[in-house]
């Protein structure tokens, strides 16, 4: 039943550009590609109050103009080549992707510094990108699942930098202007920075990176330091939609990926979503036929993560599916895992790690999310280690430091929401909530 | 996600990249019995990636067998004769790896990551959990429940019940008109007995290939499979075949029209446009009409997203896809807009057409798309499942070639051939067209 253990990543080369961003360097063997990730600190979580979506705004502008060229000429150089270069916000960061041949590369990789040193924000890029962003959001009620999700994120986060999703909020965006990007902009870099390429790229990166003469790009390592936290209320949210299933969220604000409690809670994901022999599958899926669709949501975060269990299941099973999901959550907090589910989490987690690394992507987005969290490049292997030392007493200590209220997101029918909203009440982790209906 | 029915919800992978004309070479070979075997060595890839396809997609099914092919794919992770139910994932994912598998019109594909060490013990369990499936009748009552499930699933998507209205309407008396789903009634009727005969129908040598890829090393595939159910497996029952899927083979004829349909919950207009264009087997159209694709709508400088988008700032998105399919490939439109611009919308869409049926494209237009084409090809050949996947794929259907082979195919089209023999496939005339817009 042993799993192999990975091989760690191997030792990268570093250096730092005179601005100050550090820069990781993976050469690997296989195709002649590069991968370049720019991760810059303050995603949608750094947007101020009145103008949440500003970081995702901002990125997509990034990408429509910059330095000498126009958005079309942008397009013309990375489309004509056949490369791609996009921009987006995540909750703790900015992110600049270049995906390029080798041979491209020294063509694509200029156009980095001057997206953040030197962005136009022309004004009609910006009501085009603001446009999109407002039809984007609107569209994304269509979804049940997207609908459940925006309530409980709410839940638990309330109106803090994570109570929102990157897109932004639908006023607040729709008064967005140049002013602001403006200012969002010159803060670029300011909370740290970190560039990590993988693949084969060109000779003379750092000439490429940053111009020999002309103004230099103020950024810094980002350093470690504490990330936006999340509420603790437990409470039932719902929202009304008329489907054929309700969906289903059961979720908590946890830590963030430094604190050591996170590789706990990845391997208790592990043991309750990841792969098919996972508990959640096997129970709710195989054995009662619950589910299509079941899992365990945990991004990486700076801050609180959320942890959050999620299921869709027919209406009329509304109070099976409910009871259900609460019992696996409560066994979490009832019981420590058995030593073959340990062993088996393990397994998962080691795997995750192996097929997490079979492209220059995966692994440049992965470094660069660690580094940007102020974590050093050997975390992910350190976890692994960190990992095969906890035990399943270990795992049980952290289901009950960090998941003992959870809140309950529902998204369906009026008959469904009503017996869910009683098999809540009904159960231990209901009864002790206090009940919060939207 | 009409084209394929993944037995595992997940989300896409992160994609990859490549770029250098050195491509790792196949090696092939054939089992006594027919079947098709490709391996690809990838030294830098950290695992190996097993890819079973078999010719069992959903256009192979009888009148009384709706839904089965999909269906049969989620009974196959039940166990066969000497693994339990679960056991298979158990094992695989306690050996560090992980697995899926997805339905499509035309075929069926079981894949499997796994440790370069533990390939040998994965290959064991996933041929014999896809060539000897138990069929329990209480496993078989239960997964019924989760398709169900997943039916209605896709059902609360409004954007699934569009693409899928589209396809009925495009394709009436064709497979690829039906859900790959199944529908509810088919779905409660099925029993164990009639999946069993459908296996044993279209999970024969002459219908399966097998793919491998990543760190595969000295790994000896022959020696492994001379044993294996997969060398056991006894040639065709042709009679048994004969008449029951014709109608699955028939070449498909997409049927023109204009049709409006009204769905709650729907937030923007959409309309979507499904066209014919020449099946998988004609690798030479193919290439073709990926690149007329990418010049219409791939990227700010394409021509419908410079113009909709862009320019006129009429849509939120649009996009054109080409599915490849071997009966008759379709090209796919998906416009999202503010109800209020639906007609602007389709007369740009006919104006972009008739100013390429005019004037071919730019020789520079034509090179930006062929790049972009070329690079995502490379990039996707990165990973050992994308490349396991590629080729077990070319083997299954007899078009197995090198990796270079479809780079090569892209330079034969000119801008005049681009406009004389593909532009007029894309004629808004002949177009299936469904415009859906909030009930």
């Amino acid at each position: 039943m042993s799993a192999l253990l990975h091989p760690p990543l191997p030792t990268p080369e570093t250096f730092t550009l005179q601005g100050g961003c550090p820069v990781w360097v993976l050469r690997r063997s296989g195709p002649a590609i590069v991968s370049a990730k720019l991760w810059i600190r303050g995603g949608s979580g750094a947007d101020p109050r009145g103008q949440r979506g500003r970081a995702q705004l901002l990125a997509g502008l990034l990408s429509r103009g910059c330095g000498d060229l126009s958005g079309e000429a942008m397009a013309d150089l990375v489309e004509g080549l056949g490369d791609e270069l996009r921009c987006e916000a995540t909750e703790d960061g900015l992110l600049i992707s270049l995906k390029c041949a080798s041979a491209d590369s020294a063509a694509l990789l200029p156009l980095l510094h001057a997206m953040v040193l030197n962005p136009w924000l022309a004004s009609d890029q910006i009501s085009l990108e603001r446009q999109l962003n407002l039809q984007a959001l609107l569209r994304q009620r269509e979804d049940p699942f997207q609908q459940a999700h925006d309530l409980l994120r709410h839940q638990l986060f309330g109106e803090g930098p994570y109570g929102h999703d990157p897109l932004g909020v639908e006023d607040e965006l729709a008064a967005l202007e140049r002013p602001q990007l403006l200012e969002a902009a010159g803060r670029l870099g300011a909370e740290g920075a970190v560039l990590v390429i993988t693949g084969q790229p060109p000779p003379q990166l750092p000439a490429l990176l940053e111009p020999p003469a002309g103004p230099l790009w103020p950024t810094a390592p980002p350093l470690a330091a504490a990330g936006p936290g999340g509420r603790s209320i437990a409470a039932l949210v719902s929202t009304e939609l008329d489907t054929e299933q309700l969906v289903l969220m059961l979720g908590a604000a946890t830590v963030c990926l430094a604190d050591p409690r996170s590789v706990a809670l990845r391997l208790l994901q592990c043991h309750l979503g990841v792969g098919m022999s996972s508990r959640l599958f096997v129970v709710l899926r195989e054995e009662q036929g619950l589910a299509y669709d079941v899992g365990v949501h945990l991004p990486a975060r700076r801050g609180a993560a959320p942890f959050v269990l999620h299921l869709s299941s027919s209406a009329d099973r509304a109070t099976e599916a409910t009871t259900q999901l609460l019992e696996e959550w409560q066994r979490l907090l009832d019981q420590p895992l058995t030593t073959e589910e340990w062993q088996l989490a393990l397994a998962k987690f080691r795997g995750l790690v192996a097929t997490g690394r079979q492209t220059c992507g995966q692994i440049a987005d992965r470094q660069a999310l660690v580094l940007g969290h102020g974590l050093p490049w050997s975390y992910p292997d350190q976890a692994s280690q960190q990992a095969e030392a906890l035990d399943p007493e270990a795992l049980w200590q952290a289901a009950r430091s960090l998941l003992a209220r959870p809140s309950l997101s529902l998204c369906g029918p009026a008959a469904a929401l009503a017996a869910a909203e009683r098999a809540w009440a009904a159960h231990p982790l209901g009864s002790s909530a206090s009940a919060l209906l939207s | 996600m009409v084209f394929s029915q993944d037995l595992v919800f997940s989300q896409d992978l992160v994609f990859s990249q490549d770029s250098e004309e050195i491509f790792p070479s196949p090696l092939a070979f054939q089992l006594d019995n027919g079947v098709q075997v490709v391996t690809v060595e990838q030294e830098q890839a950290p695992v190996v990636c097993l890819d079973f396809w078999c010719q069992a997609g959903s256009r192979t099914e009888a009148a009384e067998e709706y839904g089965l092919a999909h269906f049969l794919e989620h009974m196959v992770f039940k166990g066969s004769g000497q693994l339990a139910a679960g056991e298979f994932d158990r094992r695989i994912e306690a050996l560090g790896g992980s697995s899926n598998a997805a339905t499509g019109f035309d075929d069926v594909h079981y894949h499997v990551l796994i440790p370069p060490a533990a390939a040998p013990e994965a290959l064991d369990l996933l041929l014999d959990l896809v060539l000897h499936p138990r069929l329990d009748p209480d496993d078989f009552g239960m997964e019924k429940q989760v398709v169900l499930e997943e039916l209605a699933q896709s059902e609360d998507q409004p954007e699934e019940v569009a693409f899928q209205r589209l396809l009925a309407l495009a394709c009436p008396g064709h497979p690829y008109g039906r859900p790959i789903l199944g529908d509810r009634r088919s779905l409660l009727d099925h029993d164990p007995q009639r999946m069993a005969r459908f296996h044993r129908r279209r999970y024969q040598p002459g219908h399966c290939s097998l793919g491998m890829a990543g760190a595969v090393g000295d790994l000896d595939l022959e020696g492994l499979l001379a044993s294996s159910p997969l060398a056991g497996l006894s040639p065709p029952d042709h009679q048994a075949d004969a008449g029951l899927t014709a109608a699955g083979f028939m070449p498909l004829r997409l049927q023109s029209g204009r049709h409006d349909l009204r769905l709650p919950r729907l937030e923007a207009g959409r309309l979507l446009m499904a066209w014919s264009f020449p099946a998988a087997a004609d690798l030479d159209a193919v290439a073709g009409a990926d690149l007329l694709t990418t010049l219409l709508a791939e990227g700010k400088r394409s021509r419908l997203v410079q113009r909709l988008r862009e320019d006129l700032r009429l849509v939120e998105s649009i996009d054109l896809d080409l599915n490849v399919l071997e009966a008759g490939s379709l090209g796919l439109l998906e416009a999202v807009f503010d109800p209020g611009q639906a007609e602007r919308v389709e007369a740009q869409i006919s104006q972009v057409w008739q100013e390429l049926c005019a004037a071919p494209p730019t020789e520079q237009e034509l090179e930006r798309a062929r790049r972009l084409v070329a690079n995502g090809y490379r990039f996707g050949l990165e990973s050992a499942s994308a490349v396991a996947g590629l080729t077990g794929h070319q083997g299954l259907w007899g078009r197995l070639a090198p990796l270079s082979h479809p780079l090569e195919l892209l330079e034969a089209w000119s801008p005049e051939r681009i406009r004389s023999e593909m532009v007029p496939l894309l004629d808004p005339g002949k177009a299936c067209r469904l415009l859906v817009l909030p009930a």
